[in-house]
């Protein structure tokens, strides 16, 4: 077990946790506002990478177009969604909201079956991106520092539009007061769907991203980045991008190290991390008390 | 005269005809009018086919359809089996053992199929073998590869109803043994799937080459979850051991991003012997492209270019003319199973299941990957496919089989009764 | 005019329920086998979803429990088919008061979470416990041994007669939630629902009756589970993950959440739909996906809620 290793598993961590991350903001930020917890958050990850591979291969392989126009395609349907089926269920039980979004799993599943075929994609690296770094002897993926680098720019960026910004003021307003923000002239409705399509177009950037990242596009998914990404939402505490920031950061040097000391390391190991947060401080780790 | 003389030779002939027709069956001869009218065997026969079509895995379900359906086309298009018509019904057996069992069944009982066919996984192989028993009707598995499918559920239980065309794990774990027996590799470590076929295939695979090259140890291994997209922890834990050789049994998807991420760490520069017994698998090829180091070993459960002969190669030609594509091991293994139970039924004279079975144990069926023959013991059919180091081609948008070892079935098929002395290889 | 309905649809399910056994082709027996069995399942969970107000992913571990429980039973004691079902239902109520101990301290999606959370960790321990449960391979060859009673025996490996075994356990369970959900303890549970702050001011504690509920409707899924097993002679990890927990939701909001026969009636339309869609297309997840639209965006009582609500 010597330096190499640790530096090596760390940043292998790192990589996973801020790729997470990239998923799970948009989930964040979307359960924070709306109180919804978007089941279909994975098929948004799933359709963004998609989209982005169909732009980035009628474009010459130009990745960084293809994460331009394929996400904000996503958004699109992120709109539709908003507008037209789960603006009705907000005042609704939280199951029905949760079936919704499951529904549209289930939809959106056999429409990429359906778009793209049943085959899994193969998928181009990116130039400049392409190869490899040697640290300390062995050899770490560029892009897997681009992913390092990318995750917390994004947390930046979204802090400062939080905190910094008129909007983020009035998304906190509404978000803490639905009624309330009303009150005061804010356009409630619009507003929600506008942080929804945010929170979509997040989740199809993560989408984009993994296109070099794994190498791979298969329908289905979405479905192990969604649990995961509600693992690192609920352990950072639901509604908190910081935590997930953190939570992100905990999951992916914990799933690294385990699985690189611990033989028997499993998602048992983070699911038990998650019912522990879960009884003793549901606020997560970084959320405020409710 | 001359009429007279030629009306007595073309007699003769027409007799001639008819006794060598008879005398050499169908084998030989289109069945057209000779079997059109067979009392024994009634209406279209048909055959229930499932295989995965949703998911991560469903490119799977598609290659099968290519060769089923082509087989079907073929078939028919030559007046069908005993002059009926090959009637084909495809399901999505998904993962999940229960669909696999209702899919069986509505095959059997609401929609009266003759035969069943497909399945991928092997878990839904093992829990079928009971209900097959119970439907009595045969199950041609053209995927799934645990051996326990043949050595437990047909020899041991006496499911006499399964059968499997296609490679079982004997030539991913036995068969690389015997490859790795001849390389200069030492230790071996593995990143491999974290469910059975994983272990058994590693298993089997240390347990063989541990005869054979009694000096080898083996020093790592990692396990992958099903659906894992991030190996890196994993291969980080093979660089830290420092292997000389690489066993990897992942598949599919996995193994495409498995290899991905491996380049970009240079795995492959630091260890030199990799054997990756799925490797071969068209998916695979295609998904990883020309990123496929070279000089690595590969295998499948059919490899297009092998044998390289005329059967072989005429029929990947018809395939890529149909499809536009070549073929995947399943597409073969689905095709040939049809011809097996065309031979088959039309050998017993009968669909019914007992006759299927007997005309089935035992039975040579020439196939586009090589003459298989179906051992009456255990159901599996014995053929083989090669292991091949990667090299480029011009030919072929990704890497292929340059040089290629076979190792015989005979060699290194575990052989009945399984258990006890000189059962499994080497012999 | 609840009730006149309730009694119509049950006599009449029972009614066709019987005919089928007695007439219907194979297949079709096996499949309302399993629209029964998915009934237990559902009428149990609807218990602490519909009546509680809970919505729990975590109940495929109990389905699982019983499973296994009886799988193994099975498998390593003796195969009495009886004594393997107490087995598993004994397990899976083990397991759900174990776990419902931990979930009921929290409500809403915190609860949804954490049984989403225990649910994952018993899948994760089938699939990982491989010389127990035997992996991803599962348990196979699992028999109906014929039940001895005296003088005869009933040979429940013949389809039709376990049928009817399942059939006896399905009005058994009918029955017993019909009471529950009428007795004090049901009607407590109809009020936490409603509104649990005004059922605590009124000295009750809440984490005790969710944790009756829970580990009812966990007792349910088990029995589910074990006939299952029995039907299908085999068990898989897979019955114990999240999506199978998502099953006997969504038959439930077919058939209507607030009702007590919906499941019943969600089950029965879930299997046979699924049935019909196949025949068509492989995409049955599309058409099931827009199917729960609808149902979500305009029919929420379902399809029990949607009946009576034309009596009105």
């Amino acid at each position: 077990m010597d330096l190499k290793s640790i530096v090596h598993v760390c940043l292998a961590g790192l990589s996973t946790g801020m790729f997470i991350w990239l998923v799970a903001s948009g989930l964040t930020l979307i359960f924070g506002v709306l109180g919804v917890l978007n089941f279909a958050h994975g098929s948004f990850y799933m359709l963004g990478a998609y989209c982005c591979f169909t732009v980035l291969s009628r474009l010459g392989n130009n990745f960084w177009l293809g994460l331009l126009f394929g996400p904000l395609a996503v958004c699109v349907v992120g709109y539709v969604i908003e507008r037209f089926f789960l603006r009705y269920v907000y005042r609704l039980e939280l199951p029905y909201q949760l079936l919704l979004t499951f529904a549209f799993v289930l939809l959106f599943d056999d429409l990429v079956k359906i778009i793209w075929g049943a085959g899994s994609l193969g998928s181009p690296s990116v130039s400049g991106l392409a190869g490899s770094v040697p640290i300390l002897g062995r050899n770490f993926p560029t892009y897997s520092l681009f992913i390092i680098a990318v995750g917390p720019l994004v947390a930046l960026g979204l802090w400062a539009l939080i905190e910094k910004t008129w909007y983020g003021r009035i998304i906190r307003a509404a978000s803490s007061d639905r009624e309330m923000a009303s009150a005061i002239g804010v356009n409630v409705p619009v507003l929600f769907t506008a942080v929804f399509i945010f929170g979509t177009w997040l989740g199809a950037m993560g989408g984009g991203l993994a296109v070099p990242y794994v190498g791979l596009l298969t329908p289905g998914m979405g479905e192990a980045i969604i649990i995961d990404a509600f693992v690192v939402a609920v352990i950072g505490g639901l509604g908190s991008l910081k935590g997930a920031f953190l939570g992100a950061l905990i999951i992916g040097l914990l799933s690294s190290f385990g699985t690189r000391f611990i033989p028997a390391f499993d998602m048992f190991l983070t699911f038990i991390l998650m019912a522990a947060v879960l009884l003793w401080r549901p606020q997560g780790f970084f959320g405020e008390a409710t | 005269m001359s009429k007279k003389g030629f009306t007595r030779r073309k007699f003769i002939k027409t007799g001639l005809m008819t006794a060598g027709a008879a005398a050499l069956g169908t084998g030989v001869l289109k069945p057209l009018g000779l079997w059109a009218a067979t009392p024994k065997i009634k209406g279209p026969i048909k055959v229930g086919y499932q295989c995965v079509l949703s998911g991560t895995l469903a490119g799977y379900g598609e290659f099968h359809k290519m060769g089923v359906t082509m087989a079907m086309e073929e078939i028919n298009a030559a007046g069908g089996i005993a002059g009926n018509k090959l009637d084909i019904e495809y399901r999505d057996s998904t993962l999940k053992a229960d669909e696999a069992i209702k899919n069986a069944r509505y095959f059997a009982d609401s929609w009266e199929a003759d035969f069943l066919g497909g399945i991928d996984s092997s878990g839904q192989a093992l829990a079928l073998a009971p209900v097959m028993a119970e439907l009595d009707r045969v199950l041609m598995v053209t995927h799934a590869a645990t051996e326990k499918l043949t050595e437990q559920q047909v020899f041991k239980n006496g499911i006499k109803q399964i059968f499997r065309i296609s490679m079982p794990t004997y030539q991913d774990g036995n068969a690389a043994a015997f490859v790795a027996k001849d390389l200069p590799a030492k230790t071996w470590a593995t990143v491999s799937p974290k469910y059975e076929y994983g272990y058994t295939c590693w298993a089997m695979f240390k347990d063989t080459l541990s005869k054979l090259k009694p000096d080898v140890s083996f020093i790592a291994d990692s396990w992958a979850p099903f659906g894992t997209t991030d190996f890196r922890s994993h291969i980080n834990t093979i660089m830290d051991a420092a292997p000389e050789g690489f066993y990897s049994v992942e598949w599919a998807g996995e193994l495409i991003a498995f290899i991905k991420q491996a380049n970009q760490a240079g795995m492959f520069d630091k260890i030199k012997h990799v054997m990756l017994p799925v490797g071969a698998a068209m998916d695979v090829l295609e998904g990883v492209g020309m990123e496929m180091p070279d000089n690595i070993w590969i295998s499948g459960r059919y490899f297009f270019m092998y044998p390289n002969d005329a059967r072989n190669n005429g029929w990947v030609a018809n395939f890529h003319k149909r499809w536009n594509h070549y073929p995947a091991y399943v597409s073969e293994t689905g095709y040939s199973a049809m011809f097996a139970f065309k031979k088959a039924v039309e050998t017993a004279g009968s669909k019914d299941t007992k006759a299927v079975v007997q005309a089935l144990e035992g039975m040579t069926l020439a196939s586009p990957a090589g003459d298989r023959v179906f051992r009456k013991e255990d159901h599996q059919a014995m053929y083989e496919v090669p292991w091949g180091l990667t090299v480029s081609n011009p030919k072929y948008p990704f890497k292929v089989m340059g040089k290629q070892i076979v190792i015989p079935a005979k060699e290194c098929f575990n052989r009945p009764p399984f258990e006890g002395p000189n059962t499994k290889p080497p012999f | 005019m609840q009730r006149a309905w309730n009694i119509a649809i049950t006599c009449l399910a029972l009614t066709v329920l019987i005919l089928i056994g007695l007439f219907a082709g194979r297949f079709t027996v096996y499949l309302t086998s399993r629209v029964m069995i998915l009934s237990i399942f559902a009428m149990g969970y609807n218990l602490l979803f519909g009546r509680t107000g809970l919505l729990s992913f975590g109940h495929a571990a109990f389905y699982a429990a019983g499973a296994y429980g009886l799988g193994l039973f099975s498998l390593h004691v003796s195969p009495h088919p009886l004594i393997g079902i107490l087995v598993g239902v004994a397990c899976a109520c083990l397991l759900a008061a174990v776990i419902g101990f931990f979930c009921v301290r929290q409500t809403e999606i915190y609860f949804a979470m954490l049984t989403l959370a225990f649910g994952m960790m018993v899948f994760s321990l089938i699939w990982n416990m491989r010389s127990v449960t035997g992996g991803d391979d599962g348990l196979v060859g699992i028999m109906r041994a014929p039940i001895s009673l005296g003088f005869f025996s009933i040979p429940i490996i013949k389809p039709k007669y376990y049928y009817f075994l399942v059939l006896f356990f399905l009005a058994m369970s009918v029955f017993l939630i019909y009471r529950i959900r009428r007795s004090p303890f049901g009607l407590v549970l109809a009020g936490i629902r409603e509104n649990d702050r005004r059922v605590e001011f009124a000295g009750i504690s809440l984490k005790n009756y969710r944790l009756g509920a829970f580990i009812i409707s966990g007792t349910f899924a088990g029995l589910a589970g074990a006939l299952g097993t029995l039907l299908e002679s085999n068990s898989s990890p897979f019955s114990a993950h999240w999506s199978h927990s998502a099953e006997p939701v969504l038959v439930s909001l077919i058939g209507g959440i607030q009702t007590f026969t919906g499941p019943l009636v969600g089950s029965a339309v879930f299997i046979v739909l699924r049935e019909i869609i196949e025949r068509f297309t492989h995409n049955w997840m599309l058409w099931f996906g827009l199917i729960l639209l609808v149902i979500i965006m305009g029919f929420r009582g379902g399809i029990v809620g949607a009946l009576s609500g034309f009596k009105k």
